[in-house]
This record gives structure tokens, C-alpha cells and sequence, in this order.
């Protein structure tokens, strides 16, 4: 095994996943926003958006808050610092072995 | 063949990670309070020239409420319009202040080089008949210039907002400077330095504040249109 296969193979695999990795990419650029603004950006449905969300969560990465805007649910995202921390090792560990 | 692929994937991850930063012009509304922005200065620039009842505070106070106007109403538009339609999102403060920072440092060195060829044309050093005129002429084009980096890469349409920005641009430049002088209400007090701020800069902020306006306009228009506010989510 070559060094830049045995990097690609010791990636997150949480994060090396393309949705979540979409989620995290876009998470990562802003303080919180909520869950309609993902479903926005990443075009999936609310059943696999929630999916990748609950990976996350489990993991420690994505912190999820629910509270309502009035009348309306609201679910609010941010990364934890773990999960900035394994997206910025990620980030690192994808460029090494690139 | 995977190494090419997981290339693309990442820069795709790069491209994501501006989607938050765009997205906060994603209903025009960036756009929009830009461009009253500038209205609103070339009027507080217009005011203590020409209308002989301003008080001399009176721009710093119009500022101040300009300021305040602009930021709740673009708060206004965000909370009830944007938000419920296309989601919420809270930017983090580290990243506006090197941005700002960065704006800041582009701005300064702009004004600086503005007041170099300002100083130049009022000591008598290498005058020409733009001399006046350039600073706001380099100004514009450092907006324009900007405005397509930031804006018009994501939005084609919006390249056509940029050329009219660096056409305004060039057209001040061209300027000639008795139109400058009339302007500045061909007051005697005002030497060269002042006058390239007080005649050409004005007009400017005028032009570009109203294709700003048109573009946001036209963007909030075309956002109304395409979204539809989501009354109940079941996430």
C-alpha cells in the first residue's frame, strides 16, 4: 500500500461520506444556520438530510437545537468543535494525499 | 481514476464552503442596501454643497440614520422574508472581521492613492484634465472590480451590472472638468483635493448606488418569485 492510498484509507469515514461531507463543507463556513438553509443548499430531502444529521450528531460532530420561529419548528446546526477539528483534519489528510 | 475524483470532490467541498457568504446576497437584498447606501452618501455629499440651509452637522447625523435605516431594514427583509422562505444563517464574527479587514485595507490604499493624484493635481504636479476625476474614476473600478469577484461569478446576469459599473467608471474619468467644477457649485474654497471628492465622488456613489439598486431589484423580484415561504417543517 502507497502513502497516499494509506492516507485516503485513514480518512474520517463519518465525514468522507459525499452528503455528509456537504453538510460539514457548509457548516463549517458559518456560525449556525438552520435545517431548511441545508435542505437549500444540498438539494436532499428531509428524510436523508435528517439521516446524515443523526450520523453526525452520534458522532459529536453537528450540535442540533429545537426551538420555533412563532408558531414554526425551528432546527437550528451548528459544528462542534470536534467536528471543526475533524473536518479541518479531514481537509489536511485529503490535500497530503492528493 | 479515484485520485482525479476525490481532486473534484474537493474542490467542491472549497466552492461550498463560499455557498454561506453568497448566500447572503442570495434575495438581492446585499445589493439593495449597497446601493441605497451610496444614494444616501451622494446625497449627504450633494447637501452641504448646494443647499445653502444644511447644517454643517447635518451630514453626520443623516450618516447615522442612513446607518441605522439600512441595517434594520435589511434585518426587517431577512427575519420575514428570506429566512422563512430559504432558511436562516448566523455568520461567524471571526470571518467578518477579516473580511472587513481586508475591505478596510483595499479602501485605505484606494483613498490613499485617490488623494496622491489629488495633491499632485492641487500642487500643479503633472495636471491634466482628470486629474479630478480620477480618484472617483479608481474608486468605481476598484467596486466594479469587487462586485464581479464577489457577485457576478455566481450570477452571470449580473456581469452585465459589472461592465455598467466599470463603464460609469471610465465615462466620470472622461469627464470634463468644467462639469466637475459645476458640481462643486464652482465654489472657490474648494481646492483641487477637496473638489475631486466633492464633484466626481458624489456622482459616482449617484450611478452606482442606482445600478445597485436596479440589479437588487431585480434579484429580490426574481427571489419573490422563485421561493415560496415554508409554513410548517417536519425535520
Amino acid at each position: 500500500m502507497n502513502l497516499k492510498t494509506r492516507k485516503l484509507a485513514e480518512l474520517d469515514r463519518v465525514i468522507h461520506e459525499p452528503g455528509r461531507l456537504m453538510i460539514v463543507a457548509l457548516l463549517s463556513a458559518v456560525e449556525q444556520c438552520d435545517f431548511l438553509y441545508l435542505q437549500h443548499e444540498t438539494e436532499m430531502n428531509k428524510g436523508t438530510l435528517s439521516s446524515h444529521l443523526s450520523k453526525l450528531e452520534e458522532a459529536g460532530y453537528v450540535e442540533v437545537t429545537k426551538t420555533y420561529r412563532g408558531k414554526i419548528p425551528l432546527t437550528l446546526l451548528r459544528l462542534t468543535v470536534e467536528g471543526r477539528q475533524a473536518f479541518q483534519q479531514y481537509r489536511k489528510k485529503m490535500k497530503e494525499a492528493l | 481514476m479515484q485520485e482525479q475524483g476525490e481532486v473534484a470532490k474537493m474542490d467542491q467541498v472549497e466552492r461550498l464552503m463560499e455557498r454561506p457568504l453568497l448566500y447572503n446576497n442570495v434575495d438581492g437584498v446585499g445589493e439593495l442596501g449597497l446601493g441605497f447606501m451610496f444614494l444616501g452618501s451622494a446625497l449627504l455629499q450633494w447637501l452641504p454643497i448646494h443647499a445653502t440651509w444644511w447644517h454643517r452637522y447635518g451630514s453626520f447625523v443623516g450618516f447615522l440614520l442612513l446607518i441605522t435605516a439600512l441595517h434594520y431594514g435589511v434585518k426587517a427583509i431577512k427575519t420575514h422574508i428570506t429566512f422563512p422562505r430559504t432558511g436562516y444563517v448566523a455568520y461567524q464574527k471571526r470571518g467578518f472581521f477579516w473580511r472587513g479587514a481586508i475591505a478596510g485595507g483595499v479602501a485605505g490604499m484606494v483613498c490613499g492613492l485617490s488623494f496622491a493624484l489629488s495633491a499632485r493635481s492641487h500642487w500643479g504636479i503633472g495636471r491634466s484634465p482628470w486629474s479630478m476625476t480620477t480618484p472617483a474614476a479608481l474608486f468605481g473600478l476598484v467596486i466594479a472590480a469587487g462586485y464581479a469577484w464577489r457577485i457576478a461569478r455566481e450570477v452571470h446576469w449580473k456581469w452585465a451590472v459589472a461592465a455598467a459599473m466599470a463603464i460609469c467608471s471610465v465615462a466620470i474619468a472622461m469627464l470634463p472638468e468644467g462639469v466637475i467644477n459645476s458640481l462643486t457649485a464652482n465654489r472657490s474654497d474648494f481646492g483641487a483635493l477637496v473638489a475631486a471628492s466633492m464633484g466626481a465622488l458624489p456622482l459616482t456613489f449617484m450611478l452606482y448606488g442606482a445600478i445597485l439598486v436596479l440589479s437588487g431589484g431585480i434579484s429580490f423580484v426574481l427571489y419573490l418569485r422563485h421561493t415560496q415561504p415554508v409554513t410548517e417543517t417536519a425535520e
